[in-house]
């Protein structure tokens, strides 16, 4: 009997196959083991994420929800209190308001490849892209530098989950609670000595005359930190293994930087890193008849629906050309990532800078190792050799 | 299914079939329509969807939010009194035969 559980390590490593027979046979799926509804298909999951109101996300957006954050995020608030929150930040994330970190973003850039400048192999993430994400974050939001590494290796725990367990385990909790003491340092900090920063603005906000809660402003920053580490990190290393595996792909946008927009486009597609997110239904609703009921959990499958054979021709294919428009790499509709234009422009400007320095490179690993995430996807260490 | 009409910047017409409740951006995106960059995914972020409604349909269209209006001052291309984000427009049987002329830039 076919069965599709998001815990697994095989789904860990390669979700396609099991993608492909939900789409095909079972497009509105109960998965048993994760104990929610699974659709597959990109028609029904842009349907599902226009329709707020039935696929609420006040429960809880993370296939895997951490203790106490449902209704406390941007991700886990419907609107209007969602619209309202987002409000308040989004304009420090709008393109024409990031121009002044292209700069300081270069030269992080810069500072990172020269580390491993000269190198026969290293680990693209450990030697590279941690560094790199880490102190973006840390500049784009006024972080004290001294406890990057720490904050990096809590982010990437407190998204994973135990695949024996169905749960997060104790030291994903562990990081989770790591992570809100540091958020609630930064955030005391910035309420005795504002800047004029998103955290400073965000700390001291108020929605129609009042403070935001104390939880929002906690578990809101909680979750900017641990996005901008751990999901701007795994994007990125997922774009590198798919510049590594392709050559073709990779020769073209060293020779030619301008193009690299495409393959990043592409690759949001082709290897989505945030592969799964939830909602939870607020009434009953059938679909290729099944019946859902209201409070059943319903898995969005962002990763089946950007491999949809009914949306994107031949969509086993990384393709340079296809320009893959509407994919759902960040989401959509609403609740659509709130940081699309950094992300974009970090990883076109770290690649930029990485391919000056390493332009030709091959995978070292047969078989990766992946973090095991309900939600995101990404492998824990990408060995890399300069060809 | 709804019918719209996106007019591309190279003057295209595409007449599509929107299913009910989707945005107009995911409609015209999903369905290739050119000149519509949506950066942001449809969270009214970005400007980047931008268009101009015509046609007899253009007064069934729901007027826009707070949110939308801040949004469309940020728009590259000229901002006209049918200005609209068309992620911020549902497909409901209300906008039959909505013509959308997508703005000649977006970013």
């Amino acid at each position: 009997m076919f069965s599709f559980d998001p815990y697994s390590p095989a789904v860990d490593a390669d979700p396609f196959p099991y993608y492909k027979r939900l789409r095909d046979e079972f497009p509105c799926f109960w998965s048993r083991e994760s104990e929610m509804w699974v659709l597959s298909r990109y028609g029904d999951i842009v349907a599902a994420l226009n329709d707020w109101q039935t696929y609420s996300s006040a429960k809880g957006n993370l296939m895997t929800e951490l203790p106490n954050r449902a209704g406390a995020t941007l991700g886990t608030t419907d609107p209007p209190r969602h619209d309202r929150l987002r409000g308040l930040i989004q304009h420090a994330f709008m393109k024409r308001n990031l121009e002044s970190l292209a700069d300081p973003i270069r030269d992080i850039a810069k500072a990172s490849v020269a580390e491993i400048a000269g190198e026969k192999t290293f680990d693209f993430i450990e030697d590279f892209s941690a560094k790199f994400t880490v102190r973006v974050l840390f500049a784009a939001l006024g972080l004290p530098m001294g406890d990057e590494t720490t904050v990096r290796e809590k982010a990437v725990l407190m998204v994973q989950s135990d695949p024996h367990t169905r749960a997060k385990g104790p030291e994903h909790i562990a990081a989770y609670n790591w992570m809100q003491d540091y958020a609630a340092k930064v955030i005391a900090e910035r309420r005795k000595n504002p800047l004029n920063d998103l955290i400073s603005h965000f700390s001291m906000a108020e929605i129609d005359g009042d403070r935001l809660d104390e939880r929002e402003v906690l578990l809101t920053t909680t979750t900017l930190i641990m996005a901008g580490v751990e999901s701007l990190g795994g994007f990125m290393a997922m774009f590198a293994l798919n510049l590594a595996d392709h050559h073709d792909v990779r020769r073209a946008v060293v020779a030619d930087p301008a193009l690299l927009p495409d393959a990043v486009e592409e690759s949001l597609r082709f290897n989505t890193s945030a592969q799964r997110f939830r909602r939870c239904l607020t009434r009953d609703v059938e679909m290729h008849g099944e019946r859902m009921r209201e409070g059943d959990f319903v898995c969005l499958a962002y990763g089946s629906a950007n491999r949809d054979e009914r949306q994107f021709a031949d969509p086993d294919v990384y393709d340079l050309k296809r320009k893959p428009r509407g994919h759902l790499g960040f989401g959509g509709s609403v609740h659509a990532c709130l940081g699309t234009a950094v992300a974009r422009m970090s990883v076109k400007i770290a690649m930029e800078e990485f391919h000056k320095v390493v332009p030709d490179y091959t995978r070292v690993q047969e078989q990766l190792p992946w973090m095991p995430s309900s939600t995101f996807r990404s492998p824990l260490k990408l060995d890399l050799a300069v060809a | 299914m709804v019918k719209v009409v996106f007019i591309e910047p190279t003057g295209g017409e595409v007449e599509l079939d929107a299913t009910e409740g989707w945005s107009l951006m995911q409609v015209a995106t999903s369905q290739g329509v050119d000149g519509i960059d949506a950066e942001c995914g449809g969270s009214c972020a970005c400007a980047t969807c931008h268009c101009y409604v015509e046609g007899e349909a253009a007064d069934q269209v729901p007027a826009p939010s707070e949110a939308e209006l801040a949004m469309l001052e940020h728009v590259v291309a000229e901002r006209r009194s049918n200005s609209r984000l068309c992620c911020q427009i549902k497909a409901t049987p209300m906008i039959e035969g909505l013509i959308l002329r997508v703005a000649e830039t977006q970013s």
